[in-house]
């Protein structure tokens, strides 16, 4: 693990077009190691194509990230993931037709190709997957399909997967989207806990309490670039942060 | 967790397979009954090499003729031009079709949904026009014949009994390296491809070479099969072995016995081949057995969307005495949330 407090993961110029939209347009952010950042906007402002580009899931057209100074603009998503980048889906992703505890197994990483033919189901894997289950509370679903999951189970089950990877950076689209306030308060404090022993987050959120509560440092993009940051209380007081989510 | 019944009952299935497969021939009763036992077989043999790419990664290949006909061919050529054992023929076959699967991969693998299905089928296409064209070293539109790999003392009905035995094999090799797969963390991945690609890539699944590791096995495999009723039929046209027929026929067989269930392609074989000799011999003088053929196939579609297997599987599970739901967990669960 990296120290906390230095750059961690770094846009300079991101730009990504869609036809005429430019998307993200110039971004240069930094996010610092070892915070909880958020990173918050107006729909359509860019952000979930900002996670997009960062994570590899699309090329940026310009514009690099680097990742402890190192560049990783338009390397493969797998390639980045190996890096210690881990991403979770706005309106969750999980496997369907594979069981909570294969749900994670996808995420281990063979190392070699004669390691790739070994059982999926070996026991320290299974037994680590079976660990973050348990962590985030789902372990006596381990083997139901994730589709037979509800809605809120298949988020956990989606942030259990994202770990089993053992991302130092955690990038999550809307954790808090969706669910109910009980499991809001879970997911609030898993993320604290997994922030406390050292992982980094990125998150994107419209609840506004939630990302107050859960965040050291807030980043405010509107039409595809950041136009304001700091801390929670400072951002929310800014005037242009307003007029963007007025409409100014 | 599987249950110990569960357990005897796939053995005792596997040894009733097995053995049925052994004794058939012996009880098979004239050459003809034997012949379409061979058959059957081979289509067991193209669907489940079939289902490596299509039953892992969820990528349906139309197309899958392509490399069947292609194993034949290069079988059958390198027989008569190269003067090559057949058996050895067979095997460099598969392995000439393998390395010509990796560049056609590479391209093919780019597009996902019914864009891959069209890429497919276009190779077959290309190669169709190819073979019937290029006489000088195919035999174009006449058909290329292929020499039989056993000595003319050995008759019919042995041959029959030989190739059936030699399917069987390659069936027996395939059906060991997808159960393999199948519980790897390759096969995993492959899984998670086949459910969600950006959510495997994500989480690192290193999805092109993972696809394209797939892809070329189960294009060797084809290939083998392809060869192995090369030297069974004796006889190629280019019209039958580049056809979309047969590769829709793989992948019919496939979903009919279920995709995600290592036995689907070959009880989707049995099932689609015994039904189309059967409608044959009864309608076969008029188009009826046709008709009846898509009678059965809308059925299957209607009533098993999800093929034999786990439509057989789920109905064992009803009948088993009932372990708590899912439901109940649920809200367990919730009245916990609530209270806390």
């Amino acid at each position: 693990m990296s120290t906390p407090g230095e750059d961690g993961l770094r846009t300079e110029g991101l730009t990504k077009s869609y036809g005429g939209v430019r998307a993200v347009d110039d971004a240069s952010v930094t996010f610092q190691h070892g915070r909880i950042n958020a990173l918050i906007g107006p729909n359509g402002s860019g952000k979930t194509t900002f996670f997009n580009c960062v994570t590899g899931m699309v090329k940026p057209d310009a514009g690099t990230v680097t990742y402890h100074g190192r560049d990783i603009t338009g390397r493969g998503a797998h390639k980045i993931a190996h890096a210690g980048i881990g991403r979770s889906f706005q309106l969750c992703r999980v496997f369907p037709r594979l069981t909570a505890v294969e749900n994670l197994l996808v995420a281990v990483r063979p190392g070699s190709v004669l390691r790739a033919l070994a059982p999926a189901r070996r026991k320290a894997d299974v037994e680590r997957a079976m660990e973050l289950l348990t962590r985030v509370g789902i372990e006596h679903l381990a083997d139901v399909e994730a589709r037979d999951l509800s809605y809120g189970q298949q988020k956990l089950l989606e942030l259990a997967g994202v770990l089993m990877a053992d991302p130092e950076t955690i990038l999550l689209d809307e954790p808090a989207g969706g669910v109910n306030p009980a499991l809001i308060e879970r997911i609030g404090t898993l993320v604290r806990e997994l922030n406390a022993e050292g992982r980094t987050f990125l998150i994107v959120e419209h609840n506004m309490d939630v990302v107050m509560s859960l965040s050291d440092h807030v980043v405010v993009f509107d039409r595809g670039r950041p136009i304001a940051e700091g801390p929670p209380d400072t951002v929310r007081a800014d005037p242009l942060v307003l007029a963007a989510y007025l409409g100014g | 967790m599987r249950s110990a019944s569960e357990k005897v009952v796939k053995s005792v299935g596997l040894i009733v397979l097995v053995a049925f497969v052994v004794v058939f021939p012996g009880i098979a009763s004239d050459p003809f009954v034997l012949s379409v036992g061979v058959v059957i077989i081979s289509y067991a043999v193209l669907a489940t090499a079939w289902n490596f790419v299509g039953g892992f990664t969820g990528y349906i290949s139309l197309g899958h003729a392509a490399y069947s006909g292609l194993g034949g061919y290069a079988t059958g050529l390198l027989i008569l031009r190269a003067e090559v054992n057949p058996w050895v023929a067979l095997l460099l076959g598969g392995v000439v079709v393998a390395v010509l699967a990796v560049p056609v991969g590479i391209a093919a693998l780019r597009v996902r949904g019914a864009s891959f299905v069209i890429v497919s089928i276009a190779l077959v296409l290309v190669l169709l026009l190819v073979f019937q064209s290029w006489e000088s070293v195919t035999g174009g539109s006449d058909g290329l014949r292929v020499p039989r790999p056993f000595g003319p003392e050995v008759l019919r009905p042995e041959q029959h009994q030989r190739f059936f035995y030699l399917h069987a094999a390659l069936l027996a090799v395939m059906l060991l390296c997808w159960w393999a797969i199948d519980r790897s963390r390759f096969g995993m991945g492959l899984k998670g491809i086949r459910e969600d690609e950006d959510k495997a890539r994500s989480l690192g699944v290193p999805t092109v070479r993972y696809k394209l590791a797939a892809f070329v096995v189960s294009a060797f495999f084809t290939a083998l099969g392809g060869g192995l009723y090369a030297l069974w039929f004796g006889f190629l046209d280019p019209i039958f072995q580049f056809s979309i027929l047969v590769g829709s026929n793989m992948v019919l067989m496939s979903l009919l016995g279920g995709v995600r269930s290592l036995f689907g392609p070959l009880v989707g074989a049995v099932v689609v081949g015994y039904a189309t000799e059967f409608f044959k011999a009864q309608y076969g003088d008029t188009q009826m057995h046709l008709v009846a053929m898509g009678v059965l196939l809308a059925a299957v579609v209607l009533f098993l969307p999800d093929g034999i297997i786990p439509a057989v599987r789920g109905l064992v599970a009803r009948l088993r005495p009932k372990q708590a739901s899912i439901r109940e967990v649920t809200q367990e669960e919730l009245a916990e949330e609530v209270r806390r």
